[in-house]
């Protein structure tokens, strides 16, 4: 029913049969394929590390695959790494390495799949995994000003109670510059920056005066170790943490989390919760794109189109507050449904205040696209072209903006989307004005599809009961406003959460932001980060 | 008084030759002293003499003797030659005590420091006999030395290959430039009596336009050379930077004059042309001001830099020559007598900010061991006396008040806007052109020189250099001597401009006295040429008030408008430096008494949070000046010649270069044209001598015939 | 262009009326839960019971509410029988615990106030929430309340998040670059006690471990008008909230 068209051919089952085959005959033994589970719907075991790397490139390069992110688990004898790729229309590959407990040194990716890049640093730094032919790891989550080397605070043996050993502020370190032009200098942006209203991220600009010829966001100092701090806990418990690491896509990242905690006990929600869950996740991309588009203009000095927007965003924080309690819609989602129910004259009050939205939204958009001093400033800025939003693996609306089509909710349907009828819209160009309308688009489309998910309510139970099942792990996953959100959660035979790892899009996209932001003019440097939309804390986790 | 003059000129000659003597006899130790202490006394005597000429305004005259075939030569002391006299006193008083502290670190074992010495004092006496001689022989011959020991002293201590290059390029362009002028005294001397200065201005008047034409045109190229003008500067950038920092002054202060003088003495004392040659002159010294600055405001090197700077500094005094001769030529003897009388003071401030500039330059290379403003930074923690000295330096040189560039150049632009008296409407456009050119050329100076002590004086220390901090006393008098200069130029001009008027008044015909200077403020007889009414506003003003206090004419300096509309563009150094003084007084005295009682917090630097800034995250002088080259991206045309991004792993960027290069747009439109036809027509002339005889047989035909032909009728 | 000039003045004035009469649209507040008397010891227990953070403190029947501590997670209303009391508004503002004293900036601040703002590891809401009160909705400079980009001319540190690690340096480099008359102000559940994230190996479980606090404004997240009411308070132009009496309930 899905609008969404894959660009492979064939429909999911026949595409996954195709991979199957292609897989047995080019690995022969290295790999064995493992039936669906987990929320995946192939695994392919790897027998040695040494094909890791072409077993990646074959699914990234010659399947077209999406490369989705990579989950490191530490086991009583053995790691276990998967990595998670995407086959659109099919679902989620996971490509299994399960290796002794002693081994410290694995292939690297980042050469055939660059977005692993930072997937690598992570576990290197969380870990202390080495990731052989990766060229730049260590210095990333832990700030190596402030963190010794060898902490591997993810690790079993490490308390997340206890204060951290040696460490110390480091004056003498110097940030790795790159560029060797006579003259050229590290502008440094941050950490505290905008008056403080922008999030914690430090850049160095390096520069030779009006041209900045490269732009390197350093992030993680918003990290909080969520996923450290949740090992131990109940899954009640974490679902706050789900829900508040990053809280301008809330619902998204507790929908995800409560998608993998169904699927290892095996549940599914009420058809009711479904349909409501994908009107409160529709809400929340439309109030996240009204605020985008509120920066984008403030970026751009457009005072009154600023206003505009910002009144719409809040006008839509208030239509949540009033429809489910809470403006971030927090404890809304809880494994099994929704924790409330509404009623049919909450429905309609909130399709008021969404209709006029999109009324509004419609009036700036065609505003906006007469303003000429605003457009110049957009156009042709943070350039990304297609090809590079695809080794980049950017998602979301900033992906779509450079024509990588995926949308989970098309691509890999969850909580019934595919029942629904809507476009995914894309557009090619790739720079800050392709993004404002993607954004603009995908806005007109979240209001078309709460229509439909109020017309689709039934009476029914909103929560099943989530019992058993464990122990288990399983991936559940949901396309947030900012693009694609993984979450893998682990059970222990307790039923307590032995490892959870979120795979945000924010973390995909800040990795490819320095494609966007390179030669440019420095007074265009507010308006590429404002088209990107990105969140650090989303990323920092 | 006449005699005074005259002994201090002996005593000075006496001087120069004792100096030599003196350091060819002392040894490697003792001749920095030698320099110093003789040095410091023929300076001395220098501005003995000038300052006695300019003051009396008697000028001073003796016969040498008699040459065979060039008549008699003469010297002649007067106001002219006295201002730029007393410009050379000036800066050789301070480069001698100077060149005591400096000498032996600059120059080493192979380059001995006494031959150094007897070639100073050669350049000195040379110098001097150019400003004095009265006749073209002398003066040639004068100027031929003066061009072959710039020369030697600039080729003293090379051993870079590239820098012998620039000795060479500089002698060239000197020959060529003497070739000129000396082709502009013969045709002025086809029709004079003798050769003297005196007999050729007589003969001068005889001649017709297109004469004085083509003798304009010979001397102006031929001392544009010396004095950097565009296009036929581009050989003082580089020898400036290759010269060493005891000599550059003396290029600066002292023999770039020599060209203002040759323009003077030849196209405006001995030739009077029509206004066109103004208008060149004019356009010609807008166009340098203009490359001169911006080069300047986007080089690196403190000493190229200053060299640019010199070019623009040559430009804003060609203008104002242009513009004297332009008002003279047009009949506006008043007019005339302000440009000239600005373009004057400004080559006086020019000599002697620049050689402090220099100097000052000189001591950060010998403090640091780089004058690239990338690697400094944070001098002024390290050394705080030059650091204010310096400062001052540019604060003069970008006119800001209450120093001496501000006079001048507000004196020059004045000059220009009193275009609105001239007829000719397309003259005017000219004029309103350059002044803007001029303007623009002054603001990027204060771009300029901001950048240079701030990259280099403030923030932090980015190169790898350590300070050597050797403390050097002479050299901290001679530079707060020259930065007292610029304080009394730019604070005292009512007392200088009465002295310029002695130079001004013969050549313009007018006083620039009570026109520029006016007396004290008084509805009185004394202010004739002012209405009344107007005069009686400006006593009620208080304009009246300094008369008691201060001898001399009013502190006011003023331009009037026309007669129908009496616009005063008025201002007073003198007074808004008591202003200034006074206004700090006040408000350090209310800070101080409004924040008694407050407790001074002192807090670390902000920078976002960061746990330190480091000096690779502070602005570099490229970055600084890198809108300006942005902005005339069509003059400077940079050329990137590398860009070059290397990745490891398919897609991670490991370094970016990137290279640019810069042809200086005098090299680019005109010295690399001229040469690419120099060599042409040179492989056209190798051509034709291929070494076959029937060829030149042929030759020796054709051109047989043809004189056969042409001489066919006699 | 000129559309938008007009497109402007047609929308006239949007902003609130707050402080000087009481704002009452729908959906300005999530509320939260307050001090509630149930019938029974047990009914009390169990509120108590389902708080995840440990905010609600029961008391024979009673139960008290640490503000502080809560997280706005909702399940006192809607996953239990009998819900907690709810109160509807925004005057949240409070002292710290062991503070008495309301540290109000001098009177000369009272009608200009400029406001630096560090996100200490906050989840995003804390920092939209405090953003939009430069939403013509809320438009805080009517009242002479500025951010400022440099911490050089603040007079009011407001922290939000619970201070990772990696953000505790900055933070402090904030705070010692402002001049010695400013006030913090910590803003949400996650600046006064850790909220969710606790005190860990990362975290430092609240700005006053950090800092010295003035004012806190409870909430996961306060809305907008919570923190104008912080605002308010700061300057002397509005009081703290008295009613809470978390620590009497507690002894």
């Amino acid at each position: 029913m899905a609008a969404y068209t894959s660009h492979v051919e064939g429909d999911g089952r026949t595409g996954l049969s195709d991979l199957t085959a292609a897989v047995g005959e080019r690995f022969g033994s290295a790999v064995s394929p493992m039936p669906a589970g987990h929320g995946y719907v192939l695994t392919l075991s790897l027998a040695q590390l040494s094909s890791l790397p072409s077993l990646c490139r074959f699914l990234f390069l010659d399947r077209g695959c999406q490369f989705g992110g990579m989950i490191a688990e530490e086991h009583s004898s053995q790691w276990q790494l998967h990595y998670a790729f995407l086959l659109p229309g099919s679902g989620w590959i996971d490509v299994l390495l399960s290796l002794p407990i002693e081994t410290t040194t694995v292939p690297s990716i980042v050469a055939e799949v660059n977005a692993a890049d930072w997937h690598e640093r992570e576990v290197e730094d969380m870990f202390g995994i080495h990731f052989e032919g990766h060229p730049r790891l260590g210095d990333f989550i832990l700030h190596d000003q402030i963190w010794c080397e060898g902490i591997e605070p993810m690790r079993k043996k490490f308390s997340a109670t206890e204060p951290a050993p040696g460490r110390q502020l480091d004056l003498e370190w110097k940030p790795q510059l790159i560029v060797a032009d006579p003259g050229s200098f590290a502008m440094p942006v941050g950490p505290v920056y905008e008056g403080g209203l922008g999030e914690s991220v430090h850049f160095l600009l390096e520069t030779v005066g009006e041209d900045v010829i490269r732009a390197l966001p350093r992030l993680f100092y918003n990290y909080r170790a969520v996923e450290k701090i949740a090992e131990g806990r109940s899954v009640s418990d974490v679902l706050l943490l789900a829900e508040r690491f990053a809280a301008t896509s809330a619902f998204a990242h507790s929908l995800a989390f409560c998608q993998a905690v169904e699927t290892i006990h095996s549940v599914e929600a009420p058809a009711r919760a479904a349909h409501l869950r994908i009107l409160i996740g529709e809400l929340e991309r439309l109030r996240h794109h009204a605020g985008a588009i509120a920066a984008i203009c403030e970026s751009t000095a457009l005072a009154v189109s600023t206003a505009h927007a910002a009144i719409i965003e809040e006008e839509l924080l208030r239509a949540s507050c009033v429809f489910t309690g809470h403006r971030y819609l927090f404890g809304l989602n809880v494994p099994g449904g929704l924790s409330s129910d509404f009623d049919a004259e909450q429905c309609r009050k909130l399709l008021v205040s969404v209709d006029k939205a999109e009324k509004d939204l419609r009036i700036l958009e065609n505003r906006l696209r007469y303003s000429s001093s605003f457009l110049d400033r957009l156009e042709d800025v943070g350039v990304v072209d297609g090809k590079s939003a695809r080794y980049l693996n950017l998602v979301g609306p900033i992906g779509r903006a450079s024509a990588q089509h995926c949308d989970l909710r098309g691509a890999c349907p969850y909580s019934g989307y595919e029942g629904y009828v809507f476009d995914i819209p894309y557009e090619t160009e790739g720079d800050g004005f392709a993004r404002l309308r993607v954004l603009f688009a995908e806005a007109t489309q979240s209001v078309k599809l709460i229509h439909q998910a109020i017309d689709a309510l039934e009476p029914g139970a909103i929560c099943v009961p989530c019992e058993g099942g464990y122990p288990g792990a399983a991936l559940g996953w949901a396309e947030a406003p900012r693009g694609a959100a993984l979450h893998w959660v682990s059970l222990d035979e307790k039923g307590l959460v032995e490892r959870y790892h979120a795979i945000t899009p924010s973390f995909s996209n800040w990795h490819g932001f320095h494609e966007a932001a390179e030669d440019f003019a420095f007074q265009d440097f507010p308006i590429i980060l404002a088209t990107f939309g990105l969140s650090a804390t989303e990323c920092d986790r | 008084m006449a005699s005074v003059t005259g002994a201090s000129l002996v005593l000075f000659f006496l001087a120069c030759a004792g100096g030599i003597l003196l350091s060819a006899l002392s040894g490697r130790k003792r001749a920095p002293l030698v320099i110093a202490i003789v040095g410091t006394l023929s300076s001395l005597l220098m501005v003995l003499a000038a300052a006695t000429v300019l003051v009396t305004g008697q000028s001073y005259e003796a016969s040498l003797w008699t040459l065979d075939g060039f008549g008699r030569l003469t010297l002649r002391l007067d106001a002219l030659s006295s201002i730029f006299l007393l410009a050379a006193g000036i800066v050789y008083f301070s480069v001698s005590i100077f060149v005591r502290n400096f000498i032996n670190d600059q120059l080493d074992e192979a380059y001995p420091t006494h031959r150094y010495g007897v070639l100073y004092f050669a350049l000195m006496a040379s110098v001097v006999l150019i400003l004095v001689a009265s006749d073209a022989p002398l003066f040639l011959i004068c100027w031929e030395c003066m061009s072959i020991l710039c020369f030697l002293l600039l080729n003293y201590d090379l051993r870079r290959q590239s820098d012998k290059a620039a000795g060479y390029i500089m002698l060239a362009m000197s020959e060529a430039g003497f070739l000129a002028v000396v082709v502009a005294f013969l045709v002025l001397g086809r029709t004079a009596t003798d050769l003297s200065f005196s007999a050729l201005s007589a003969a001068a008047a005889g001649l017709s336009p297109q004469a004085l034409w083509s003798v304009f045109l010979l001397g102006f190229f031929g001392f544009g050379v010396k004095a950097g003008l565009v296009p036929v500067n581009f050989w003082l950038p580089r020898s400036y930077t290759a010269a060493s920092p005891i000599f550059i002054p003396v290029f600066a202060g002292v023999t770039l004059n020599l060209g203002f003088y040759g323009i003077l003495r030849l196209n405006a004392d001995l030739i009077h042309t029509g206004y066109g040659t103004g208008v060149l002159a004019l356009v010609v010294g807008s166009i340098t001001a203009l490359v001169g600055i911006l080069y300047a405001t986007t080089d690196n090197d403190m000493k190229t830099m200053l060299a640019h700077s010199s070019i623009e500094n040559a430009g804003i005094i060609v203008a104002g020559l242009g513009a004297f001769l332009i008002y003279r030529a047009s009949g506006h003897p008043v007019a005339a007598a302000i440009a000239l009388s600005a373009a004057l003071y400004h080559m006086l401030n020019h000599s002697i900010y620049k050689t402090l500039l220099f100097q000052g330059t000189a001591y950060v290379e010998a403090e640091t061991g780089t004058r690239d403003m990338d690697q400094l930074g944070g001098l002024s923690r390290l050394l705080p006396g030059l650091s204010i000295i310096f400062l001052v330096g540019c604060l003069a040189i970008s006119a800001v008040p209450p120093f001496n560039g501000f006079v001048s150049e507000w004196m020059t632009l004045q000059a220009l806007l009193r275009s609105a008296v001239l007829s000719s409407t397309s003259v005017r456009i000219v004029f309103a052109l350059c002044g803007a050119s001029l303007a623009l050329t002054a603001a990027l100076a204060v771009t300029c020189f901001v950048k240079v002590y701030a990259m280099s004086f403030l923030g932090f220390r980015r190169g790898t250099w350590e300070p050597r901090l050797n403390a050097r006393a002479g050299t901290r008098f001679s530079l707060g001597f020259l930065a007292a200069v610029c304080l009394l130029l730019g604070t005292l001009p009512t007392y200088v401009l009465p002295v310029l008027n002695r130079t001004v008044e013969p050549l313009a015909g007018a006083s620039v006295t009570t026109s520029l200077v006016q007396p004290f403020f008084t509805a009185n007889a004394e202010n004739g040429q002012l209405p009344a009414p107007f005069l009686q506003d400006f006593h009620n003003l208080g304009a009246q008030s300094g008369k008691g206090l201060l001898p001399g004419r009013g502190l006011v300096v003023l331009l009037r408008g026309l007669e129908a509309n009496p616009v005063v563009f008025a201002m007073s150094p003198s007074y808004s430096f008591v202003a200034l003084a006074l206004l700090l007084l006040l408000a350090w005295f209310v800070v101080t008494r409004l924040t008694r009682r407050r407790a001074v917090a002192r807090r670390a630097l902000w920078a976002g949070g960061i746990p330190r800034l480091l000096p690779q995250m502070t602005y570099t002088a490229t970055g600084f000046s890198n809108p300006v080259r942005v902005v005339f991206q069509a003059i400077f045309q940079p050329n990137i010649t590398e860009d070059t991004r290397q990745t490891v792993a398919v897609h991670f960027r490991t370094a970016i270069h990137r290279q640019r290069e810069e042809t200086h747009v005098v090299d680019r439109l005109f010295l690399q044209p001229v040469g690419a036809a120099t060599r042409w027509i040179a492989g056209f002339l190798a051509g034709m001598h291929h070494g076959r005889l029937n060829a030149y047989v042929t030759y020796v035909l054709a051109f047989f015939l043809l004189i056969l032909f042409l001489y066919r009728g006699t | 262009m000129s559309f938008w000039f007009w497109h402007g003045l047609r929308r006239g004035i949007q902003s609130t009326g707050y402080p000087r009469k009481a704002e009452v649209a729908p959906g300005i507040s999530p509320g939260r839960p307050v001090n509630t008397e149930f019938e029974t010891s047990g009914e009390a227990q169990s509120a108590a019971a389902i708080c995840p953070v440990d905010a609600i403190i029961a008391h024979g029947s009673s139960t008290f509410v640490d503000q502080g501590k809560c997280v706005h997670c909702q399940r006192c209303r809607l996953s239990i029988s009998l819900p907690m009391n709810w109160d509807a508004g925004y005057e949240w503002t409070r002292l710290p615990a062991k503070q008495t004293e309301c540290a109000t900036l001098p009177s000369s601040f009272s009608k200009s106030m400029h406001v630096m703002v560090v996100d200490a590891g906050d989840c995003g809401a804390c920092l939209h929430e405090v953003k939009q009160l430069n939403n013509p909705l809320y438009n805080m400079h009517r009242l002479g309340f500025f951010f400022t980009a440099t911490p050089r001319t603040a007079d009011l540190l407001l922290i939000v998040g619970p201070v990772s690690e990696n953000m505790r340096g900055p933070l402090l480099k904030t705070w010692e670059a402002m001049p010695t008359t400013s006030r913090v102000m910590a803003v949400g559940s996650c600046a006064i006690t850790g909220g969710v994230f606790g005190r860990s190996f990362m975290c430092a479980g609240g700005a006053s471990s950090v800092l010295p606090v003035d004012f806190e404004v409870p909430g996961n997240p306060p809305p907008p008008l919570a923190i104008l009411h912080g605002l308010l308070v700061a300057t002397g132009r509005k009081s703290v909230t008295k009613n809470e009496l978390v620590s009497e309930g507690r002894s």
